[in-house]
């Protein structure tokens, strides 16, 4: 009996850390070349240990790469994924709640109705946005800027924020509320006395959600940006399509795909605990 | 007399500031352009381009858009959508006339006939660039799809010493090539390059019947015996190829075809470039014309050009007509092809000199002799024959046949004819 | 005037958010619905056509092969990813010392883009480059693995590109389920004798049904909705034959400037996601009425 259950509990192991190398392997791949010359790569594969440290990859990425004649690297397009992602994911996480609380706690005429047209959009393909937010973006006048781009995902972001929140506050017992309005309290000392201070887990899914979701966001960012103006993801699409009169350059594609993935691998290091507990106080129901 | 040479000192001090405030009110020309030529030789060229206008006192402001020609082209609408266009764009082919019809551009005729620019090129290529009766577009490059590059190491290895001349002797040459263990067909598996094989081979069976499927989509001879006959040829090549090459762009196979290890490449004029900028020697390579089994010279033309977009500030005004200026010029066009490997427009340009590279000359001859025989015809491939959602239709059904052995050539003529319907709505 | 203030601020605040994305979202679906039905091309045109984008769009042979695929692709990657994500999350809920580190490990796949995770594993599949050189380069030569470049077998390289990206996730709403299980339960089943097998065929998978329904439908409309990684792995191709519903729809808008086709490719793909999305509404509603009847 014994014996089973250590052979069962080696199986578990060998299971678990069996994925876990499935998932890592493509890490793998992209560290190690990214520490390749290209010549290396195109001589032998992509799977295979560098021979040095070509650290060079990194600096090129990072500050000398020739992105479209800009030859500045990743680095500015970083900066202006920041510019994006910081804004829209704070201020549509913050209006998510507003709405999720608005919805579950608060309670107002039409509020189910609301609620299933706003989580519709979640479910909304991004091509078919495309050509009616230029129209938008025509009439408000914001082309080619990141605030036209924090505009964009702020509006689409409420529809996963107020989702998201919305199931977690229905947990929330409705005789606190009561027991509070009772009191006195009206819509902004019940959110911010009572709503607010049990919101850390959701808040934190929902922030790693939206910084995730917008910072590998590509189709927008390509549309409505251009130049020095766009993001991470645009830079990495122009560094991977290599002009056929080019060679293709794997280790600096690599290094630079590291880099820019890195803030959201960081997120998931640090977070991924909160995200746990969020996901478990029912984000998602 | 105090007053009266004060007065003259005023107007002295006037006239002496007045070549100034002309000189203010002149503007200077600038331009806006995007395009997706962001990298390699067409980065270079046009950046090389955009040195020469400003020279000339311009302004140039170049915004490449990264990705495929789609998104450079979304990246237009989008900015014509909001009343924005570019000064200049990148644009090609029929989709000149489908886009012109959307938003204003600019009537060049003036330069155009100032430069004599319309008896230096082929009648084909000024249709394009005139939809409305006027010059809106000018083209920049001019590329041969029908080049054959042929290794020289390759050639030794089984003991071939000159090009085919028809079909027949390059099937010959391709068995031999297999049984000495060389790849023959070095191409690759995008769907352009699908494509392109289908036109080569059609093309060089008969001009007519190419003229009359691709460019006239006519439905008889798009199911006719030479229709049928290049698909033949087509999955032939695919035999020849790397099985390995689904999505793979040919450049992959450049090193294995310098060293002799593949044969030939059948493929526009840039890849000289490409085997330049690999660091290969085109001494290696003997580059001449497809086969053609009609006997006489053909040349399938693939061409970049500019479109002016109206626009009302003075500046940007300017900028168009100094950038149309220096387009039609030898010096600009030399320049430009010198650095991508393409040909000049321009069929008066002397190719003589050092800079050019023997294939360059051989497809300019070409070029001139079909000019002169009407046999130039538009690329199918590289979206000149035509627009861009018949296009994609016809080479959907192209690159299904290619990689998919099930399909008979007589049911893949059949589905370009309903593809064509079809997308014609 | 500060009671009428206390009265109205709560009301804009509540609706000017909601009312502006519910805007959007009624409004790009009506733009689009609309202009399925019109003749339009390169920019919108208001004009009536009837159905002919909609024939037009079920005569191309991409839609058929799309939907086909997006059947197969479907089934294999949430299929696999759900049960596999449902194992993954029992395994790890067996007090395991390395929690911690493998709960990162599954999960970091979220973190990186569609377009990247299609870029590397496109490294990785290409014969010429990837496991299948590095294969031969260790010694076996006569290894074989160029699904990538194989139109029978290409949509299964983006079924598993897919299925590495969506374990985790699937893991991590299950093992936050499997967490949230009264413990009790788990007391009284093994004071009732009932061992692991029977505690989790008869207890916990019952109790997984609504966390395994919600796992299925978040998979199965983003699935529906996979557009950055075929174009990043393959581009639809060889051929077209891993072309899916999302790239036929962008296809049409825009590399082929058709936008009455496209709009009409787009509306297909809505009423496909409506498929998977209202019997999951009606399921939710008959959920909520059975708990609230239950008290």
């Amino acid at each position: 009996m014994a014996s089973t259950l250590r052979a069962s509990r080696w199986l578990i192991y060998a299971v678990l850390i069996g994925t876990a190398l499935f998932m890592l392997m493509p890490l793998l791949v992209v560290v190690l070349n990214s520490f390749r010359t290209a010549v290396e790569i195109g001589r032998s594969s992509v799977i295979g240990w560098p021979t040095g440290f070509a650290w060079e990859n990194y600096i090129s990425a990072w500050g000398h790469y020739c992105i479209a004649q800009r030859c500045e690297g990743i680095k500015p397009y970083m900066w202006n994924s920041f510019a994006l992602v910081i804004p829209a994911t704070i201020i549509s996480t913050l209006l998510g709640a507003i709405a999720g609380y608005s919805i579950s706690l608060w309670r107002f005429r039409g509020d189910t109705t609301m609620y299933a047209i706003v989580v519709m959009g979640v479910f909304l393909p991004e091509q078919m946005k495309l050509i009616p937010w230029a129209l938008v973006l025509r009439e408000l006048g914001l082309n080619d800027t990141i605030t036209a781009l924090v505009l964009i995902h702020t509006v689409q972001g409420i529809s996963f924020t107020t989702l998201f929140c919305r199931n977690y506050y229905v947990g929330i017992p409705q005789d606190l509320i009561k027991a509070a309005k009772v009191d006195g309290a009206g819509y902004f000392r019940i959110f911010w006395r009572i709503v607010m201070p049990l919101s850390p887990p959701i808040l934190i899914v929902t922030v790693i959600w939206q910084f995730t979701g917008i910072w590998n966001d590509f189709l927008m960012g390509v549309t409505f940006t251009a130049g020095s103006q766009q993001p991470v993801t645009a830079a990495l699409i122009a560094i991977a399509t290599t002009a056929p009169t080019d060679v293709p350059q794997y280790g600096v594609q690599s290094a630079a795909v590291l880099l820019a993935a890195l803030p959201t691998l960081l997120v998931y290091f640090l977070g991924g605990r909160y995200f746990l507990r969020g996901l478990t106080a029912g984000a998602v129901k | 007399m105090v007053v009266q040479r004060r007065k003259l000192l005023a107007g002295t001090a006037a006239l002496a500031a007045f070549p100034g405030i002309a000189r203010s009110q002149a503007v200077k020309p600038r331009v806006t352009f995007i395009s997706q030529w962001s990298s390699g030789s067409d980065g270079a060229a046009i950046t090389g381009l955009g040195k020469r206008f400003e020279q000339e006192g311009g302004i140039w402001q170049h915004s490449p858009v990264p990705g495929f020609t789609t998104d450079m082209m979304n990246k237009l609408r989008a900015e014509i959508i909001a009343g924005n266009p570019p000064a200049a764009s990148q644009l090609k082919g029929p989709e000149i006339a489908v886009w012109s019809k959307i938003a204003p551009t600019v009537n060049i005729d003036p330069l155009v006939e100032a430069a004599g620019y319309e008896k230096l090129i082929p009648s084909e290529l000024i249709d394009l660039h005139k939809p409305q009766g006027h010059w809106i577009a000018l083209p920049m490059q001019v590329y041969r799809t029908t080049t054959l590059f042929m290794s020289r190491p390759a050639m030794k290895k089984v003991g071939v010493t000159k090009a085919p001349k028809t079909w027949a002797e390059f099937n010959e040459i391709a068995t031999a090539m297999k049984g000495a263990g060389i790849t023959p067909v070095a191409n690759g598996g995008m769907r352009w390059d699908d494509g392109m094989r289908l036109e080569i081979a059609l093309s060089g069976i008969s001009c007519d019947a190419y003229r009359a499927a691709i460019m006239n989509l006519d439905p008889k001879a798009m199911k006719g015996p030479e229709m049928i006959e290049a698909l033949v040829q087509a999955r032939k090549f695919q035999k020849w190829m790397d099985p390995n090459t689904a999505a793979q762009h040919y450049s992959v196979h450049l090193p294995a075809f310098l060293k002799g290890d593949m044969g030939m490449l059948m493929m526009g004029g840039w890849a000289q470039g490409v085997i330049k900028n690999l660091g290969g020697n085109l001494d290696d390579v003997l580059i001449t014309s497809v086969p053609q089994n009609e006997g006489k010279p053909v040349f399938v033309l693939n061409a970049d050009s500019m479109i002016f977009w109206k626009r009302k500030e003075p500046d940007l005004t300017a900028g168009q007509q100094l950038l149309a200026k220096l387009m039609m010029q030898k010096d600009v066009q030399e320049q430009y092809s010198q650095t991508t490997g393409s040909i000049p427009v321009r069929t008066d340009v002397d190719l003589s000199g050092s800079k050019w590279t023997d294939g360059q000359r051989e497809a300019s001859a070409v070029l001139n002799e079909s000019f002169k025989s009407k046999r130039v015809l538009l690329s199918l491939a590289h979206n000149m024959a035509q627009t861009n959602p018949i296009t994609a239709a016809m080479i959907d059904v192209i690159t299904e046949y290619v990689h998919n052995d099930k399909v008979t050539p007589e049911q893949a003529a059949a589905q370009l004819v309903t593809a064509v319907d079809n997308a014609r709505g | 005037m500060r009671a009428r203030l206390g009265r109205y601020l709560p009301l804009v605040i509540i609706w000017l958010p909601l009312l502006i994305n519910a805007a959007h979202v009624v409004g790009f679906t009506a733009w689009t619905t609309w202009l399925s039905f019109t003749p339009s091309d390169l920019l919108p045109e208001y004009s009536w056509a009837g159905v002919r984008s909609y024939r037009a769009v079920l005569r191309t042979p991409s839609t058929e092969i799309a939907y086909i695929n997006l059947l197969l692709y479907s089934v294999g990657f949430v299929g696999v990813s759900t049960v596999a994500g449902f194992v993954l999350a029992v395994l790890i809920d067996q007090r395991i010392r390395i929690e911690n580190l493998l709960r990162t490990i599954y999960l970091y796949p979220l973190a990186v883009s569609f377009v990247v995770t299609g870029a590397v594993w496109s490294w990785l599949f290409n014969p010429g480059l990837g496991i299948e050189k590095f294969v031969r380069g260790l010694g076996w030569s006569s290894f074989h693995f160029d699904w990538i470049a194989n139109r029978d077998y290409a949509l299964w390289t983006i079924v598993i590109a897919a299925i590495w990206r969506g374990v985790g996730f699937a893991m991590a709403l299950f093992l936050a389920g499997l967490r949230s299980i009264d413990p009790d339960l788990h007391k009284a089943a093994q004071i009732d004798g009932a061992g692991p097998w029977r505690y989790y065929l008869r207890i916990v998978l019952p109790g997984m049904a609504p966390v395994a329904i919600s796992v299925l439908v978040i998979q199965l409309q983003y699935a529906i909705k996979t557009f950055d990684l075929v174009r990043a792995m393959t581009g639809g191709g060889p051929g077209i034959s891993t072309t899916l519903p999302a790239l036929v729809v962008y296809d049409f808008m825009f590399q082929r400037a058709q936008l009455g086709r496209g709009t009409a490719s787009a509306v297909l793909l809505l009423l496909s996601l409506l498929v998977v999305l209202v019997p999951y509404y009606a399921y939710a509603h008959w959920r909520a009425r059975k708990d609230k009847a239950h008290g």
